[in-house]
Parts: C-alpha cells; structure tokens; sequence
C-alpha cells in the first residue's frame, strides 16, 4: 500500500511532475488528432475516387478486339449490374479567338494535376455510362448553377455541332457558358504512305453542352466527355467494333477484388489471338493505388514523427523523475528501516512513473477525440483569431476537415505511450532501488 | 527480562574503501533482553550505528550472526529481513527522518501501510487510522495530526518518529542519538516518553547515545572502543 501512497503524495506535492504529464499528454494528443486527420482524408480521398471511377475498369483492349464480344463475356458475370464502353484519347480545349487561361485551376494544386493543360477525352455512351456510374448525377450536382447545367440529354448533339460536357471548375476558370464554341485540339496517327506513321493535328469544334461536378476535382479538372460516336468517328474511324475500355459496375461491391479477378479471367478468354489474352481487369482502388498509397504513405511518415516525439516526451518525465528520486533519497532510508525492500523502494518511483503516464494517456486520448470530433470547429476558431487556415478544405473539395477516429489507433497509440512510458520510468526505479539507505539515515 | 530479543554473535563487520578493507565492528556479542533498556556509548567511530543498523538487519554483518528471538536472521533473504525488520525492530533516529509530504498522521499511518496490499489495508483503514491517531495521541501530538513536518517543532517531529516506530508494535526498539539534535528541555521530555513506552510495552531498548546521563537511566551501559566492546 505504501508504494501506490507515497507515489500519489510525491506527485501531488510536486507541480514539476505536470510537465512529464503535459509532455505524454501533447504527444498522445498529435497522434490522435494528426493521424485520424489523415485517416479521415484517407476515406474521403478514397469516397472521391471512388465516386468518380467505374467499380472496374477492363482496359488495353486491342485496337483488333470486338467490343460486342467483349461486354457480352462481362455482363456474363453474375456479379456485373452494368457495362458501358469508353473511348480515351487527349486533347487542350479552347475557345476560338481567345488566349487559353494560365493554369492551374483555381484551387488546384500539383496533387489534382491541374496545372498541366492537357485533358483526359472520354467517349462515352451516355446511356450506359450512367448504368456504371454517378454520370446522371454528375450533371445534376447542386453546385452547377442553372445557366451551366445541361438541358437537353446529354452529349446530344446541338444545332451547332456535337457537344462536350466540361467540369465546372474549368467552364468557370474558363468563362465557359452553355452553348459556346469550343475547339478541341487533338492529334492523330496516319500512314505516311511509307509504311510509317506520322502525327497529324485534329481539330473539332465543339458546343459547350453542360458541366459536370464530381466529387473528386482532379478528375473534374482534367476530363472532359463527348459522344463515344464522335470520338470514334474523329479519331477511330478504322475500327468501328472497337473500345479499348469497358466500365464494369457490380452488384455486390463486398466480392469486388474476386470479381476483377473473375473478369480478368473471362476478357483473356475472349480477347486473345496466337495463344495469348489480352486486356486487364482493375478495380478502381487498384487503378488509383499509388495516389492512395502516397496518402498512406504520408500518414505513416507522421505516425513515425509523433511517436519519436513521444519518445522525446518521455524523456522529459525521465528528467522529472530522476530529479523527484536525487531529492528523495533520504526517504529511502527510513522506508527500508520501516521494512521495504529495494524493489518495493523502486515500485514508489515506478508507480509515479506509471501514475503520471497514464494520466497523460488518458488525457490526451481524451483531448485527442473531442479535438477530432470538433476539427472543423477548431479550424474555424484558430482561422477567427489568428487568420491562418491550417486545413484549406477548398483546395481539397470537402465541406469540412475531415477525420476518422479508430478505436484500433487509439488503443495502439495509449500501449506504446504506457510502454514508453514504464520503460522510462524504470531507470530512476532502478537508481532508486540500488541507492544504499544508510547513506540516507547516516545524513551523509 | 529473560527472553533476549535481539542478540549479536561474533558480529564483525568490515567496508572497502578502494582496494583497503577498514573494520569497524570486531567481534561484537551483545544481547538485549525483552523490557531491557541498553545504553551504548562510546566516541564518534567505535561502531556505535553500525552495530544498531547490523542489529537492526539494516546493514549485513561480514561475519558472525544476528539473531531475533533466539533464531538466526542475518542469513534470510531480503523480503523476508525486511519483513522482520517491519515486525520486529522500530527505529528512533537524530534526525527524525519524516517523510516531509505527509502529515504527522500520515507518517505513522505510513509504517502501517508497509507490510499490507492496498486492498487489505482498504478493508482496515478506518481501525488504522484510529490506532495511529491513539499513538500519536499517547506521544502528544493529539494536536497536530494534519500539520506537516516542517510545521513541528523538534521534540514533536522525533515524538512522530518514536510513534511511527511503535506503529507496528515491534519488540525491540533501536534508538541512534534520538536526542543528539534536541536542547535538554525538549530531550529530557523525549526521553521521558521514550522510557514510559518501553516499560509500558515491555520493550528491548538498545540506545545509541553520548549522554552520560541518559545512559545511567538504563539499566546496562555498553561501552565501544574501535568496534569492539569493552568488558
């Protein structure tokens, strides 16, 4: 008893000892708040891709397969709910007598790829492009004012000319308004006659039909979406049974990684010549692994730098409690000559150790929840006062700094700081331990 | 006065000083009976404190045995000495050596609570704390139960000091200069209690002093020469 006694009493009586707290305390909280931060981004990030891609993307196809036979192999699957064939190529857009805007987009960074001027052209079918994902939706996302919505069915082509659908941002980076003429500037292989080829320039003139909002800006930044049709017509004229991506959207996305594998499988069967299959199946997590995985990444490089400075904080309770056992050594006589023993003398120490450890854990994992549960709130106070926007929730798309609190973390992050922290409190214990009481009661 | 509650056989006791060894107990034997009251005098550097530390199994002995009640102890293992120790021997020192964060309740509630797991002494509390405020009243400081070391005079700290030794109800109390730092009024009445509470409870008392006076009121004066003690 007198171990646990006398550890609360020498804590109590020494404020000093609320800095080896606060230090455990500051680093638990980082971890908690900076870490659930990044885990929330992480799931937001993904939301936004995933929100913005097909469940699965069957894509290489050769210039030579046959579309029909191609979708008829996939939606053969049990699991596929939709398929729809995309046409890809590139291109810069402009509008005609008018100077194209510097990029980036505003609001964009590297990260988005909106400072590069080249856009990704989608063909698509409209019809069956929103079997497989959010297109309808996209065009009638909230955000796009009336007069840049799309009126007539999409990709129909206007009294002007066919028309292309631009991501809301750029039609505002822009100055876009519906029904403005655009040109699309592209490139094309042809035969030079001997036996090369050669790029030739391809220009299209395009009418702004509508704009689209993803949540996923990068995507909205840099794809623009005209009729498979034209597409095919302009740039593929050669091979009219030919798409070189399919969109796959399942029924049951739990199964999603058995079913690409599944599709994999069934597109080599049907697109294969001299023994060999052709095309590959991914799953838009696959698609975009290295953006998520940077993301990951950063996030276990943070993990790395709060914990070494949680390492550093532990230190700072070793300099208070090596301190508190040099000015205690005099108790340790009388509690030996009262009957304690050297390891029961070290278990006062250890338990202030212990004590002010979990203190810190407990507060800073407390700290830690209610900061990330208010995030949005704390960014908002500390933008009030001090004008700094420590989350810039536009650059990202996001209503709100996002964060993900996991039970999982929370309990990794209080182990290793009561680890580190029983660890460090076990060198002044054992100082403690092997400090000889009659030193102490001689007063010498 | 016949049972010998503590007794040194042979006892030497030798410490290292670099390669030199330097003794400083030479063949001690010396028994205190129970309710006996010894006085060991002798100048600074005969062995005084450390036989009453060696009898005290606060320090071992080179050689030569201690015994408790008759049984040899020096050779147990720690736990089981400082059990003993706990049980058996209070310790009266100069300087008092109260713990400065607690109050003088607390500080014989602490000699209480060195043996006992938190649960057990949970269970015994309130009976514990009644028999520490009995003791403190019977040294009387019935007064000054919340008031910190700091906040008692000399007399009263060594008066917590003899009721934190008494605490565990030991047979033998071991008692180093517990005058050595009073002025003669305050030691006279120190000494007094110190007297009084050993006849009362029918302890061995083994004083430390220089104090000729204070030796002639025991009832044996054992003199130490150069760690040895003289017949």
């Amino acid at each position: 008893m007198y171990r646990l006694f006398l550890a609360l009493r020498y804590l109590l009586t020494r404020p000093i000892n609320v800095l080896g707290m606060a230090g455990i305390t500051i680093s638990v909280w980082a971890l908690v708040v900076v870490v659930s931060l990044f885990s929330g981004f992480l799931q937001v990030v993904e939301s936004h891709v995933h929100a913005a891609s097909a469940d699965v993307v069957v894509g290489d196809l050769p210039a030579w397969s046959d579309w029909r036979k191609v979708e008829a192999a996939l939606r053969d699957d049990p699991n596929v709910a939709g398929v729809a064939p995309r046409l890809l190529h590139f291109g810069i857009l402009s509008r005609p007598g008018h100077r194209p805007p510097t990029p980036p987009l505003p609001g964009r960074s590297a990260l988005h790829g909106g400072d590069q001027p080249f856009l990704f052209v989608q063909g698509v079918e409209p019809v069956a492009e929103t079997e497989v994902t959010g297109f309808a939706g996209w065009l009638a996302d909230p955000a796009i004012p009336s007069e840049l919505r799309c009126e007539s069915a999409p990709l129909a082509p206007a009294a002007a000319g066919p028309t292309v659908l631009v991501g809301l941002d750029r039609m505002r980076r822009d100055g876009l308004r519906r029904g403005d003429r655009v040109l699309l500037t592209t490139a094309q292989l042809r035969g030079d006659g001997k036996g090369g080829k050669t790029p030739v320039k391809v220009q299209l003139d395009l009418v702004v039909g509508g704009a689209f909002k993803t949540a996923h800006s990068g995507f909205d930044g840099n794809t623009v979406f005209v009729a498979a049709s034209l597409l095919r017509t302009a740039m593929f004229p050669d091979q009219p049974d030919w798409a070189p991506e399919a969109a796959v959207r399942v029924r049951d996305a739990a199964t999603l990684d058995a079913t690409a594998e599944r599709l994999q499988r069934a597109v080599i069967a049907v697109v294969e010549r001299d023994g060999h299959g052709f095309g590959t199946a991914q799953t838009w997590r696959q698609r975009n692994a290295q953006f998520l995985e940077s993301i990951a990444h950063q996030r276990g490089l943070m993990q790395l730098v709060l914990v070494i400075i949680m390492v550093v904080a532990a230190f700072l309770m070793l300099a208070t409690l090596s301190m508190m056992v040099t000015e205690k050594v005099s108790d340790i006589g009388i509690l030996t000559a009262m009957g304690g023993t050297p390891r029961g003398v070290a278990s006062v120490f250890l338990a202030c150790g212990i004590v002010i450890t979990g203190c810190g854990v407990v507060a800073g994992l407390a700290l830690g929840v209610v900061t990330g549960v208010y995030l949005e709130e704390v960014r908002r106070a500390v933008r009030w006062t001090t004008g700094i926007d420590l989350f810039p929730i536009d650059v990202y798309n996001l209503d709100r700094v996002p964060c993900a609190i996991e039970p999982m973390w929370l309990a990794q992050v209080a182990g290793m700081a009561l680890a580190v922290g029983i660890l460090v409190s076990f060198l002044p214990a054992w100082r403690a331990a092997r400090h000889d009481p009659l030193v102490s009661l001689r007063g010498l | 006065m016949n049972e010998t509650a503590l007794q040194a056989v042979a006892v030497h006791k030798r410490y290292r000083l670099g390669r030199q060894e330097i003794p400083v107990l030479r063949g001690v034997d010396l028994a205190v009976a129970r309710g006996e009251t010894v006085a060991l005098l002798g100048a600074s550097g005969a062995g005084k404190s450390t036989l009453l530390h060696v009898l005290g199994l606060l320090d071992a002995p080179s050689a030569g045995e201690i015994r408790f009640d008759g049984r040899r102890v020096d050779d147990l293992p720690v736990r089981e000495r400082a059990a003993l120790r706990h049980r058996h021997v209070g310790f009266v020192f100069q300087f008092y050596h109260l713990i400065p964060e607690l109050t003088a309740l607390q500080n014989v509630l602490l000699a209480q609570m060195m043996a006992i797991s938190p649960l057990a002494y949970w269970r015994v509390r309130k009976q514990a704390r009644a028999d520490a405020e009995a003791m403190l009243e019977r040294v009387g400081l019935q007064d000054r139960l919340r008031h910190r070391p700091t906040e008692l005079s000399g007399g009263e700290r060594q008066r917590v000091a003899i009721a934190r030794a008494l605490m565990a109800s030991p047979q033998a109390l071991l008692a180093d200069e517990p005058t050595g730092n009073l002025d003669s009024h305050t030691a006279a009445g120190v000494c007094e209690l110190l007297f009084d509470i050993q006849r009362q409870r029918g302890l061995a008392l083994l004083l430390v002093t220089h104090d000729e006076g204070l030796a002639r009121r025991c009832h044996r004066t054992v003199r130490m020469k150069d760690g040895v003690v003289e017949r």
